[in-house]
């Protein structure tokens, strides 16, 4: 239940037995199935997700009812409206599930108490949080600077998992890019 | 819009169980219910459908699956069940609402099998130390579900629990039945709450009431 969130902390920050099993009477072990919604636009996000099993994706919707997908969460990441999050305001990503998914979720109270009782937590939280901000600069520079194609080897370079798992149209989406310009990227490389 | 929240009722076949899950299933809720009789079960399931195209409701393997997927956890077992049913959700249940109806009434329903100021509740949290455990929809009759106003008077309906976040959450839970909620103080007050029960029914037995009886608090 809780197998992939332990393993993760104890990478980044090892911990004692006796620290696990306080750590773990915060968490709560939530499944959720394929399309069920964590979180609603407009609601407030009240926890972050780690994903134990699955895959989940945070996105927004247009006026035009279009959706464009933030971030991915598959297993091993964080995945929450981290806005909503920390100011209590409501959420402007929906987040849902693309595969039938089992989760570690950390409500708001949980994190504050677990933050002031447990400096390797706060650690633990630093070093995902310092990773999160890495992974949009990097996101960032590739739709600023990189040409089409270039961002699409950037993206199944550095997240193989995703791209295999994850159908196309939420790749476009992710990718800022309707699916029929994500499809002529592919073709134009494969033709290479 | 409201993310939808997933409930799993334990003991849904029960009276209480299955007048909760009929009126929740109205709300925008997810219900996986639970029951001990397979048949039963099904066919509860299948009438809420029959009767709301939208309710969105299933039959639930086990308590723990149940559990495992709610956000909330409604107990509606005897209290004689609970110990047992605790054990196979404490994992699951870690962090979550888990919401106590059950009354521990002797066989003659003349008194409390609990000792004086402890409650159904309290022992309740006592065996899940890390649920948010909430004391609801025990000073209601099942038939109260649907005639929540009586001579013209919304039935009150009182909660307890030490969490304000998990009280907040069950008190809409309450009015999205249709009763008014009325938060009666931290979980200690769960043993007047489940005395107060006792009294309803004592009253009930005595001055005829058909089981269709609740609790209004007058104020101005």
């Amino acid at each position: 239940m809780y197998k992939l969130f332990f393993e993760s902390f104890n990478r980044k920050v090892p911990l004692t037995a006796e620290e696990e099993k306080q750590i773990k009477q915060y968490l709560t072990p939530k499944k959720l199935r394929k399309k069920q919604y964590l979180l609603q636009e407009g609601d407030v996000c009240r926890s972050v997700a780690f994903v134990e099993k699955g895959a989940l994706r945070a996105y927004s919707v247009d006026d035009k009812g279009g959706e464009h997908i933030i971030q991915f969460g598959l297993e091993g990441w964080t995945i929450a409206d981290l806005f909503s999050f920390l100011t209590g305001e409501p959420a402007t990503y929906n987040i849902d599930a693309i595969e039938d998914s089992e989760l570690v979720l950390i409500s708001k109270s949980a994190q504050e108490e677990l933050l002031q009782r447990f400096p390797k937590y706060e650690t633990f939280t630093r070093l995902n949080i310092t990773g999160a901000y890495l992974a949009m600069q990097r996101r960032l520079t590739s739709i600023i600077s990189f040409t089409l194609e270039e961002r699409y080897t950037n993206f199944i370079s550095l997240y193989p998992d995703i791209a295999q798992r994850v159908p196309q149209h939420m790749i476009a989406s992710y990718m800022g890019l309707t699916p029929e310009t994500l499809s002529r990227v592919r073709q134009k490389m494969i033709r290479r | 819009m409201q993310t939808k929240k997933t409930i799993a009722i334990i003991g849904a076949t029960g009276n209480m169980g299955s007048a909760l899950a009929r009126s929740l299933s109205k709300g925008n809720y997810r219900l996986l219910l639970k029951g001990s009789q397979q048949d039963m079960l099904d066919a509860l399931v299948q009438e809420i459908k029959a009767n709301n195209d939208s309710a969105d409701v299933e039959a639930a393997t086990c308590p723990a699956e149940a559990s495992w997927e709610a956000d909330i956890i409604i107990l509606a077992v005897p209290f004689a069940a609970e110990k047992e049913i605790a054990g196979r959700i404490k994992e699951v249940a870690n962090q979550k609402i888990v919401i106590s109806i059950a009354n521990p009434f002797n066989e003659s329903y003349d008194g409390l099998v609990t000792k004086p100021g402890t409650s159904a509740a309290g022992e309740l949290q006592q065996l899940l130390p890390n649920s948010k455990i909430v004391k609801a929809f025990n000073t209601t009759f099942a038939a109260d579900f649907l005639t929540p106003v009586i001579a013209g008077k919304q039935v009150d309906a009182f909660i307890a629990g030490n969490d304000d976040e998990a009280v907040a959450t069950v008190s809409e839970l309450v009015n999205a039945v249709g009763f008014n909620p009325v938060v009666a103080g931290d979980l200690s007050v769960s043993s007047t709450l489940e005395s107060m029960q006792l009294l309803l029914i004592r009253l009930n037995i005595k001055y005829q009431y058909n089981w269709l009886a609740g609790w209004k608090i007058l104020h101005h």
